[in-house]
Parts: structure tokens; C-alpha cells; sequence
């Protein structure tokens, strides 16, 4: 095994580990706030996550994919305040509103590519952004929808909801880490390398017999359906659902966030979130302008390191091999008679 | 009948403003193939320098002079600063625009301040136009605006620059082997977006308000114009904005500005989907 895949391995038993600590190891050594930034970085990863899957696998950039978010968080609210669902119903109807908006908007985007495809998702998800500003009665427009949580699990008279602090970490942190399990077999399988081949060059994926349309449509919902887990894992967390995070801006720090982090790469998006949102929770309490750090941190990892801050790593990490590989040849030289 | 009439004709010269700064943006679209997210903050950068040109000089006409100038040398500067190094990858360029956005917001918000402002029309008074009485300033802001299009296209159609600019853009590679500085050629053109925008924040700072926040609205309707008047196609980008801004001002007449918003949004889902080419292929070149 060489050096880079033992580092590689090394940090990810240490993150892994970190990660499971957090509720105990972070107020100890911080406060108890930074569990729960942690969670939102956690929530908002995945939402960037599903920008990769569609720019950083199949080669599609879109800008919409607060639509879909956003319609992650409306089906919970709208669920548990006047469908008066339980918990993992309302769950269950803001991650298939979600998929079933990618699907219906899906047929139409994914007929274009490049910059058409980027801009009509853009307008879809203005379309529905103006349409739930002026359905107040539905969606509460800016104000949002605010409701009280029912409990995730309930045995018999005892109740465990995400009321409790450490248990609604423990539960983002599930939700999270299987979703990006479920990516990471996703990649491997052959669907995956189907969605890379189109990535690298769509015209030789159709002439190898390849549906292109079909399957930019599937990665669109999957996509979709990344967004909407995230979406109603912050309506959970935050407790309410608005209209203002179906902007486009809201897309738009995803797409940063996930080229930032490392566009391709499985822990890229979460790289990039944990950066931008670290960052501005450390400087927004001392500084109000932190925006003009993420933007000029923005504009020097594209410059300086244009495949993300995990391309970068990797980078490192092949140089690496590469010196051992070639220490390992000259060592076998020497041995020679 | 009488507020018809007016909001169509608040449409039409807005439209008239707009389309001066999607000019900006279809050239650096057209030229560069760069999704520009910060040119709605160029524009906002040309309102704040008209307010500024007044508080320090007391004199707004100077403005016309001061905004595009400081705005064409921003402008150079950031396609050599930023834009050039990422080699114009369409991808990395809507990244490092956002930033590029994010940092003008602030830098605007620290020095001008959270608040919005007002600035008052240097030409006071109104006319009777058709029955109503309508601000002479905005005749004035389309007279402007128009100028500065007619401008715009004289340059691209009579000058050396301005067929560099065509020819980069038609053909790049057989553009350098004809021994135009193309890298020039770039700078220049991002410089001369950055100024139409400018151009068109001054024109727009006294109908409007001064504000960090001024360009976030005003982006999506650019892109709007550039989509539906045909990616590259310059003629067609300012015909589609004057066309959007005034069916918005119809529509306004007799619902809310939301839905107006709405409309133009669906049409331009239709334009994309079945016209990708653009409204006005055919009509223009």
C-alpha cells in the first residue's frame, strides 16, 4: 500500500471519528453552537452534492437547484402544518415533491445543454420562486411557514424527536452519510460510469448506444433528489420553510461551493461547504462584510487551483506516489547484479 | 387607459436602459463565452458613481463622463486580474464572477453605505405626451440610451477595434492568424461591457435608487434579453429587452409585477425550448 492511499485512509478514519464526537468533542473544546453549524454545513454539503452529481459527473451545470430544495422544505411544512402529517411522512412527501418537480422540469431541461441548460434552469427556478412569493396563502411568501415538530420516533409513551440537540445531529448525520454512500456506489456503478462517459463526451456516449437524453434525465432526478433530502433536512432543522431560499443565489453558493471544494470528486461539495460556511460564521460575528472574503477566496481557488481544493489535494497526493514509485525503482536498480 | 399608457411608457424606455447594459453582457458573453454574474453589479457600480459624481462635484452631467471611464479601467483590470488566468472557462468564470459580484456588493456596501439612496432628476418637470404628463428626465434617459446603443453599433460596424471585436468573435484562431491581438481584443471588450453598464447606471440612477443590492434584479432581465434575442446576436439583444420591459409594463397595467415577471420568465422557457436560436435569427446578423 503506498504512502497517499495510507494518509488518504488515515484522515478518513480520523474524519470519520471526528464526526461521531462532535455532540461531546466540540463543546468541550468550543461551545455547543458549532454542533449546529456543523449540522447545517452537514445539510448544506449535501445540497451542493446535488450541483456535483449533475455538473461533476454528467457535465451539466445548473443554477436551479434551489427549486428543488426549496420544494424539499415546502413539503414538509406544508405537510406537518395543514396536512397535519407525522414526521416521516412529511419527510417522505418533501423528497418525492422534490423528485416530481426534477422529473416534470427534467423533460424539458435536459434537452439542452451547456449554457441554455444552466439558464433555463435558472428560470425555472425563478418561475416558481416569483410563483411561491405571490401564493401567500400556500407558502407564506417571504415570511415562510413556521411549525412545531412532530416526534421521529415514538416507542410506546417514549418519544425521541429532533427536539433533542444530539439526536437531531445524530439524525442529519445519518441522513447525510447515506446519501453520500448512496452517491459513491452510485459512481461505481454502472449507471455512473455511464453518466461519466456522457460527461467526457456525449456524441461517442450516444454512438456506443448510450440513451443520453434518458440518462441526464435520471441524474436530473437523482439530482432532484439530493436537493429535496437536503431541503427538508433543513426545514426540520430550521423549523419553517421560505419562499427566499428558492432564489437563484441560493443555487448559485451551491455551484461555488461544490467547483470550490473539488467538481468530480465525492468530498469535494463538502470541502467547499465546510470552507465558505466556516469562514463566514468565524468572521461574520466580528466583521458584517464576510461576503467579500468568500468572494475573493472564490476568485484565488479558481485561479490557483481550478479543479478544487480536493483536485488539489489529489494532485499532491499523485506527486507523492509518483516520488515513492520512483524511489522504488531506483531501490530495485541498485539491487540489480 | 391613462396608466396603460404610462407603465408602457415606463416599459419601453426601461427597456431602452436595459438593453444598453445587455449589450454589455452579450459581448462579453458573445466574445469571452463567459456567463458574467457580476454584470448586474456593474450596472449598480454605475449608479453609485453617478451619486458619487454629484456629492462631490454637485455637477450629475459629469457623471456621463466619470462612470464609463472608471468603469471600462475596472473592467480591464479584472479580465487581466481574474479573467484571464482561468483561461475563460465558462465553468470557473460563473465562479469567479460570483465572487467577483460578491466583492463589489461589499466594497460598495463599506464605502457607500447599507442604505439606499435617492437621486433627484437633474431636469425637472413634466411634459404632456398623449394625454399625460410624463417626466422630462426619462425622455431624456431614452434619448440617452438610445445614443449610446446607436454609439455602440457604430463602433463595432466602423471602427478598427470594434471589427477586431466581430472578428474575434466569428473566428478566433483565424482571427490571431491575421495578426489581431485577440488577448487585446478581450480586455478591451470586458472593459467595454463593464462600461455600457456603467453607462446604463447612470442613465437609470435618477429613476431608480442608489443601492449595493441594485444589480440582483436587474441580471436575470439581461440574460433574459441576451437569451431571447439569440445568444451573439446583438441587434436581436436589444430589440428583445425594449420588447420585455414593455410587454412587462403592459402586463403591469392590469396585474401585479410579479406575475409580469412571470410571464416574460415562461416565455423565455419557450424561446429556449423551441427557438434556442433566438427570436431573431433571420432578422439580423
Amino acid at each position: 500500500m503506498s504512502a497517499a492511499t495510507l494518509i488518504e485512509r488515515a484522515l478518513l478514519i480520523a474524519f470519520a471519528a471526528f464526526m461521531l464526537s462532535v455532540p461531546w468533542s466540540v463543546p468541550a473544546l468550543i461551545n455547543s453552537f458549532w454542533v449546529s453549524v456543523i449540522a447545517e454545513i452537514l445539510i448544506w454539503s449535501l445540497f451542493a452534492a446535488s450541483v456535483n452529481l449533475l455538473f461533476g459527473y454528467v457535465g451539466l451545470l445548473s443554477f436551479g437547484q434551489a427549486l428543488y430544495f426549496g420544494f424539499g422544505m415546502y413539503g414538509v411544512a406544508i405537510g406537518i402544518n395543514d396536512l397535519g402529517l407525522s414526521f416521516w411522512p412529511a419527510f417522505g412527501l418533501g423528497i418525492v415533491a422534490s423528485m416530481a418537480m426534477a422529473l416534470v422540469t427534467g423533460v424539458f431541461a435536459v434537452r439542452l445543454t451547456w449554457h441554455y441548460f444552466a439558464i433555463i434552469t435558472v428560470v425555472f427556478s425563478l418561475i416558481f420562486y416569483f410563483l411561491a412569493l405571490t401564493n401567500k396563502w400556500l407558502t407564506g411568501g417571504d415570511d415562510g411557514i413556521s411549525f412545531t415538530l412532530p416526534p421521529t420516533f415514538s416507542f410506546g409513551g417514549t418519544k425521541y424527536g429532533l427536539t433533542d440537540p444530539t439526536f437531531q445531529y445524530f439524525f442529519i448525520l445519518g441522513v447525510v452519510a447515506l446519501c453520500f454512500w448512496l452517491m459513491h456506489r452510485l459512481i461505481g456503478s454502472p449507471l455512473g460510469k455511464a453518466f461519466l462517459a456522457i460527461r467526457d463526451n456525449d456524441t461517442r456516449a450516444s454512438l456506443i448506444g448510450l440513451n443520453v437524453y434518458v440518462l441526464r434525465l435520471i441524474a436530473f432526478v437523482l439530482a432532484g433528489f439530493l436537493a429535496g433530502v437536503a431541503g427538508a433536512l433543513f426545514a426540520f432543522f430550521g423549523r419553517y420553510a421560505s419562499a427566499s431560499y428558492m432564489f437563484y443565489h441560493v443555487s448559485g453558493e451551491a455551484v461555488v461551493w461544490a467547483i470550490v471544494g473539488g467538481a468530480g470528486t465525492l468530498f469535494g461539495p463538502l470541502v467547499g461547504t465546510s470552507i465558505f460556511i466556516v469562514v463566514r460564521e468565524v468572521v461574520s460575528s466580528h466583521w458584517e462584510h464576510h461576503s467579500l472574503i468568500v468572494g475573493i477566496v472564490a476568485i484565488l481557488v479558481v485561479i490557483f487551483a481550478p479543479r478544487g481544493i480536493v483536485g488539489l489535494w489529489r494532485q499532491w497526493m499523485a506527486q507523492l506516489a509518483e516520488r515513492g514509485d520512483a524511489a522504488a525503482i531506483k531501490s530495485k536498480l541498485r539491487t540489480e547484479p | 387607459m391613462e396608466k396603460l399608457l404610462l407603465l408602457a411608457m415606463n416599459g419601453l424606455i426601461w427597456g431602452l436602459i436595459i438593453a444598453l447594459i445587455a449589450l454589455g453582457l452579450a459581448i462579453i458573453f458573445g466574445l469571452l463565452d463567459i456567463i458574467n454574474l457580476a454584470h448586474g453589479d456593474f450596472f449598480m457600480v454605475g449608479t453609485v458613481l453617478a451619486w458619487a459624481t454629484l456629492q462631490s462635484t454637485g455637477n450629475f452631467w459629469l457623471a456621463f463622463i466619470v462612470a464609463p471611464l472608471i468603469g471600462f479601467i475596472l473592467g480591464a483590470l479584472i479580465q487581466r486580474m481574474v479573467i484571464q488566468p482561468i483561461h475563460n472557462a465558462a465553468a470557473l468564470s460563473i465562479v469567479a464572477t460570483f465572487g467577483l459580484s460578491l466583492i463589489l456588493q461589499e466594497s460598495v456596501r463599506i464605502t457607500f453605505g447599507p442604505t439606499p439612496r435617492r437621486i433627484l432628476p437633474p431636469i425637472q418637470g413634466t411634459v404632456p405626451l398623449f394625454g399625460i404628463d410624463y417626466e422630462i428626465y426619462r425622455l431624456f434617459a431614452a434619448a440617452v440610451a438610445i445614443v449610446a446603443i446607436g454609439g455602440f453599433f457604430v463602433f463595432l460596424h466602423r471602427t478598427q477595434l470594434g471589427t477586431w471585436m466581430r472578428a474575434v468573435r466569428h473566428d478566433r484562431d483565424t482571427a490571431i492568424a491575421m495578426g489581431i491581438p485577440a488577448k487585446r481584443v478581450y480586455v478591451l471588450t470586458f472593459g467595454i461591457g463593464f462600461a455600457l453598464a456603467c453607462v446604463g447606471g447612470v442613465v437609470a440612477a435618477p429613476i431608480t435608487t442608489v443601492d449595493f443590492r441594485g444589480g440582483v434584479d436587474i441580471l436575470p432581465f439581461c440574460f433574459m434579453a441576451v437569451i431571447i434575442g439569440g445568444l451573439g446576436n446583438l441587434p436581436g439583444t436589444a430589440a428583445a429587452a425594449i420588447l420585455l420591459a414593455f410587454l412587462e409594463g403592459v402586463i403591469q397595467s392590469a396585474a401585479s409585477p410579479t406575475v409580469a415577471r412571470i410571464s416574460s420568465l415562461v416565455l423565455m422557457s419557450a424561446v429556449l425550448l423551441l427557438r434556442p436560436q433566438g427570436l431573431f435569427k433571420g432578422f439580423a446578423r
